[in-house]
């Protein structure tokens, strides 16, 4: 295998792929360290897949580059490339049995060492009694660790799961998570894990892109990308958001003054001028005691009624229409018995500025 | 059907109903086996058997032709097996279909390989076009052929004119005419299965294949191939049961007493001899050796251990 | 005529299905079930000569088994079997069904044997065909008085050897097997049956697989006159010769009437064929082909009407065949289907219809080519078995 002797980070560089007119993946530019867990995260059809075929071979780019350190591997055959795939729904060889499919990729190098690599793996994801069953015989989560198996066991500078997760029950897919986790900490190979579940990404990955449209609408840490999206779709993509539009009055110290419809609300500092979307997560915002006490200072304060609570165990999701007649989403952690606020009531949320962002008005 | 002649007790209604029930269960799927064993028995059994008794009768003393009494003559296959012209036929016919089924494979898998693989669009069109030629008739297009491979007929005549053969080259008539004819008229018959086998082929198992350092050719010798194998098997077998018995093909663009083929040999003997006996001998023999092939092959080819 | 308005695909039907093409489609395992389904097994020989009372009278019907595209026929209907209708109010159940005289004989020789009704009244079989059903008694003798036209029958087909005096037989249509050859590439014509033989022609020669027509122009050449019997030694020689010619590769194929589309292709120059079918090709190609009966005599068959012996519609079918008899009806079916038209008379009402067709030798052979023409002895049934059996192992089969 051709183990890179210089850095084994992975490089897109202005990577495109068009179908006719469509641009599937338009100017993509991604660095992704050696030995991370990175996920692209988006929408079907948003250009992660294709992007992760262009990586794996599958696909040639339209333009654009793709380096593994120093080595250009943008028109390199598949099969001669260091990157190995765990396909959704597996594509385990049905007619070999589970030690064969594992060995298939080894077998085409003249590894040597051969059985005892593959027993390694199998022990690794503890399937070592199975060898010798074919795929038909095994269970959606054994073929799952089958297939990365096979994956691995090659020793790939970069290792792709294209929705490995997918087929599998939300319980085995839960457990599923773990595993992955502690497969790649424990061969410590860089995984580039393809996903439209921002739970999955954000729960396993370090850093995840999200795309939309064939774009990378941004890229960071699973917490920079909740607390800080840069985009409507970022923030509405990963989690639940409230939006509120308004100008930009100007700056006052760390904070940026946003003129609204519900009075000057403030956030974090911005670049962005004249109108603009104030953004808050639900479960950010919490009801005052009363209109006058209960908000600290500097906080950021609406009035509205409730028109709607729902009891969901963990917290309760109440549906608050703002002076505005805009209806915004309020969780409230379920610390107390009973209820904050009934239907009809008159409240006043508030919260802390440093939990709002601004976003490009639509 | 013993249980309802139990005795039941007052309280069994519960249980005369259930064991009926029951009774009807069990029997249900040898019911639903009953058409198929009936069709299978009147139309192969039965002829079958009539076959071989067939070949085991001698002529009526002073009968009329065509008449003939059960005897039960083994001799018959002795006698009949003996004569060259009929082995010589069967070996014919054999070594003929074998050869047009290896070419027909070798035509008819990369021709169902673009078709289900590479096509697109196109995949309908190019399937009716493999089907097209079952709208002629199976003898006017070996008939068409016979013009085309004719002395003066496309083919001839354009390797006459860049004087590759010489004037008085001729195809038809020949064994590899004959070939040539079984070959394309068997062709379809390889190609459906094998088409409907690469169809179904997850292609994505070739781009794991791919991914995990198999050239393409290396891809296809360990997946494709043994994946598509039950769409040959079916194909070959297609292909070379009926061309053994076929004979309009060497009827056709064969000559006389070289190219004759076992098939014609049996029509012959029966319809225009009413040597019944000696047909229904080469007829069981053809059928015995043609499934002891089958049943060599498909052992071989190991289509069982396929999924 | 309808001849010349057909398109090539039915061009090519017609010669897979005329009245000489026989291509069973059937493979071996079609044909061994059919085998199968043939019950043999013993029986007594000749039924006896009872025949079923004649119903005609009540029942007006005849069931006429005819070989394909023998008959004139227009839009689905034939002209003059409507006429024939109408003029006796009988019904005529015409039917298509004859397409080898050794198949259609594997279909009804056993209920022939066991004197059950095969469904037809009349039926259309060639003259050693013919022979057998006579020999085995299963036709029914023909009324002169039903058949006053018998008398237009030619003269050269009145008294053949197989039914002498036309007492259970009338002719349907005739055709002669001679040699034929492309005039382009022998255009001094051939003569006689060893002109076949000659260098040019290695590997261009065809003949009949109608063992009767091939076997008779070779025994005619030999001297030896096939109206009367032939002996064992006779037979032998002119196999030898057709083995001879065979295996030196002079003639390349023994072949049913697929040998139109080698005489079109240019595989075959020249060969024992039948004239009808080079008219037809003449027709269809230009007058490429020319056809002569070798001066030691060709071959004439025929196709003939009878009533087989399980009929009781005896006087309904007379009165069709009467029909048929007529000169004027006959020459209307010889305009349609081209043979030699058996019945004298015809040929002065051909003129009125075609005058060109009235001038055919193909269709109104001259008494001098009729005195030419032989037609081959009737076999008695051991000798054809033997006969067939020694020319089916001379031409591989």
């Amino acid at each position: 295998m051709a183990s890179p002797q210089t850095n084994g980070d992975l490089w897109l560089k202005d990577l495109t792929k068009t179908f006719g007119d469509f641009a599937a993946v338009d100017h993509i530019d991604l660095h992704i360290p050696q030995g991370s867990f990175f996920a692209l995260l988006g929408p079907s059809g948003c250009g992660k897949t294709t992007t992760l075929r262009m990586i794996a071979g599958l696909e040639e780019p339209t333009s654009g580059k793709v380096l593994i350190g120093d080595l250009d591997i943008t028109y390199a055959k598949a099969y001669d490339r260091p990157v190995n795939t765990v396909f959704q729904n597996y594509a385990l060889f049905p007619h070999m049995d589970i030690f064969e499919n594992i060995a298939f990729g080894l077998r085409r190098r003249n590894v040597s060492d051969l059985d005892k690599k593959v027993k390694d793996v199998l022990e690794l994801i503890q399937l070592s009694h199975l060898a010798r069953r074919k795929p038909a015989q095994l269970s959606g989560g054994q073929q799952q660790r089958v297939a990365l198996a096979r994956a691995i066991v090659n020793q790939p500078a970069v290792l792709l799961l294209d929705e490995p997760l997918g087929a599998l029950d939300l319980k085995l897919r839960r457990e599923m998570q773990v595993e992955l986790k502690r497969i790649q900490m424990e061969v410590g190979l860089t995984f580039i894990h393809v996903t439209h579940d921002q739970e999955e990404a954000m729960s396993m990955a370090d850093t995840i892109a999200v795309m939309n449209n064939g774009v990378v609408e941004q890229l960071g840490a699973p917490l920079d990308l909740y607390e800080r999206p840069a985009t409507q779709f970022v923030a509405s993509f990963l989690g639940q958001t409230n939006t509120l539009q308004g100008t930009v009055v100007g700056p006052d110290g760390d904070f940026t003054v946003v003129d609204t419809a519900c009075g000057r609300l403030r956030l974090p500092r911005t670049e962005l001028t004249g109108s603009v979307a104030l953004g808050v997560r639900p479960e950010k915002i919490e009801f005052a005691q009363t209109a006058v006490s209960g908000v600290p200072d500097g906080a950021n304060v609406v009035e509205g009624v409730v028109t709607d609570a729902s009891f969901i165990g963990v917290s309760t999701q109440y549906i608050v229409r703002l002076r505005n007649e805009q209806e915004i989403a309020v969780f409230e952690q379920n610390l107390l018995f009973g209820r904050r606020a009934l239907v009809g009531d008159q409240v006043t949320l508030f919260w802390d500025p440093r939990h709002s962002f601004a976003l490009a008005a639509q | 059907m013993n249980a309802p002649v139990v005795p039941v007790p007052a309280a069994g209604v519960q249980a005369v109903r259930s064991t009926k029930a029951g009774t009807r269960r069990r029997w249900t799927p040898y019911l639903l086996l009953l058409p198929g064993l009936l069709w299978l028995g009147i139309f192969f059994i039965i002829p079958l058997a009539s076959l071989l008794m067939q070949s085991l009768q001698t002529p009526v003393p002073n009968g009329l032709a065509g008449q003939f009494q059960q005897t039960w003559r083994f001799q018959n296959y002795i006698d009949t097996l003996s004569q060259p012209n009929f082995y010589n036929a069967m070996i014919r016919s054999f070594t003929y279909s074998f050869i047009a089924t290896v070419l027909a494979l070798l035509i008819a898998y990369p021709l169902a390989y673009a078709i289900a693989l590479r096509a697109g669009r196109a995949k309908p069109l190019l399937l009716v076009l493999v089907v097209a030629p079952f709208f002629v008739s199976f003898i006017l297009r070996t008939i068409a052929w016979k013009q085309v491979l004719g002395a003066e007929g496309p083919v001839v005549s354009t390797l006459q004119a860049l004087h590759l053969v010489q004037q008085n080259f001729t195809i038809y008539p020949s064994s590899a005419a004959v070939i040539a004819g079984l070959t394309y008229n068997f062709l379809p018959f390889m190609t459906l299965p094998i088409f409907a086998s690469l169809d179904r082929l997850d292609t994505r198992l070739v781009e794991a294949a791919n991914d995990l350092y198999a050239g393409n050719l290396v891809a296809f010798r360990k997946v494709t191939l043994p994946l598509t194998m039950p769409g040959v098997v079916a194909g070959t077998l297609l292909t070379f049961i009926p061309a053994s018995g076929d004979y309009i093909n060497s009827e056709l663009l064969g000559g006389s007493v070289n190219t004759t083929m076992i098939g014609k040999v049996i029509d012959s003997r029966f319809l225009v001899l009413s040597d019944y006996p000696a047909a229904s001998v080469l007829s069981f023999t053809l059928m015995s050796i043609i499934l002891a092939a089958v049943w060599l092959y498909v052992r071989k080819a190991g289509t069982e251990e396929l999924v | 005529m309808a001849r010349q308005e057909m398109d090539s695909q039915v061009s090519a039907l017609r010669s897979m299905m005329s009245r000489r093409g026989f291509f069973g489609a059937a493979g071996a395992v079609g044909a061994a079930s059919v085998l199968a389904a043939c019950g043999t097994g013993g029986g007594s020989a000749n039924p006896s000569a009872s025949f079923p009372a004649d119903t005609s009278a009540a029942d007006k019907l005849v069931r006429w088994a005819n070989w394909t595209l023998y008959l004139d026929v227009d839009k689905g209907k034939y002209p003059t079997l409507e006429t024939f209708k109408k003029q006796t109010g009988i019904n005529v159940d015409y039917r298509e069904d004859v397409d080898d005289n050794n198949s259609f004989w594997g279909k009804v020789n056993g209920q022939l044997r066991t004197r059950k009704d095969i469904g037809y009244d009349i039926v259309t079989l060639t003259d050693w065909m013919a022979n057998r059903m006579i020999q085995y008694g299963y036709t029914q003798p023909l009324d002169a008085a039903k058949v006053p036209n018998k008398s237009n029958i030619l003269t050269a087909l009145a008294n053949v050897a197989f039914d002498p005096g036309r007492q259970r037989t009338l002719t349907w249509q005739s055709g002669f097997a001679g040699l034929v050859w492309n005039k382009e590439k022998l255009p001094k014509g051939l003569k006689t049956i060893d002109d076949l033989w000659q260098p040019a022609l290695k590997g261009k020669v065809t003949v009949l697989s109608e063992m009767r027509d091939t076997v008779g122009c070779l025994l005619l050449s030999q001297g030896v006159d096939i109206t009367k019997p032939i002996s064992d030694a006779q037979f032998a020689t002119a196999l030898e010769l057709l083995s001879k010619q065979l295996s030196s590769g002079q003639i390349y194929k023994v072949q049913g009437n697929q040998y139109k589309n080698d005489l079109i292709n240019g595989t075959a120059w020249a060969g024992i064929l039948w004239s009808g079918d080079i008219f037809q090709l003449n027709a269809e190609n230009g007058d490429k082909w020319g056809f002569a009966l070798p001066e030691s005599g060709g071959t004439l068959w025929s196709d003939n009407m009878m009533i087989p012996s399980t009929s009781s519609h005896q006087t309904d079918a007379m009165k069709l065949m009467n029909y048929y008899y007529e000169p004027a009806v006959a020459a209307k079916v010889a305009a349609y289907v081209n043979y030699i038209c058996p019945v004298q008379g015809a040929q002065a009402e051909m003129e009125k219809i075609d005058p060109k067709l009235a001038a055919s030798e193909f269709i109104f052979p001259s008494a001098d080519t009729l005195a030419r023409a032989k037609t081959f002895v009737g076999l008695e049934a051991a000798q054809e078995t033997s006969f067939n059996d020694q020319w089916l192992t001379a031409i591989g089969q």
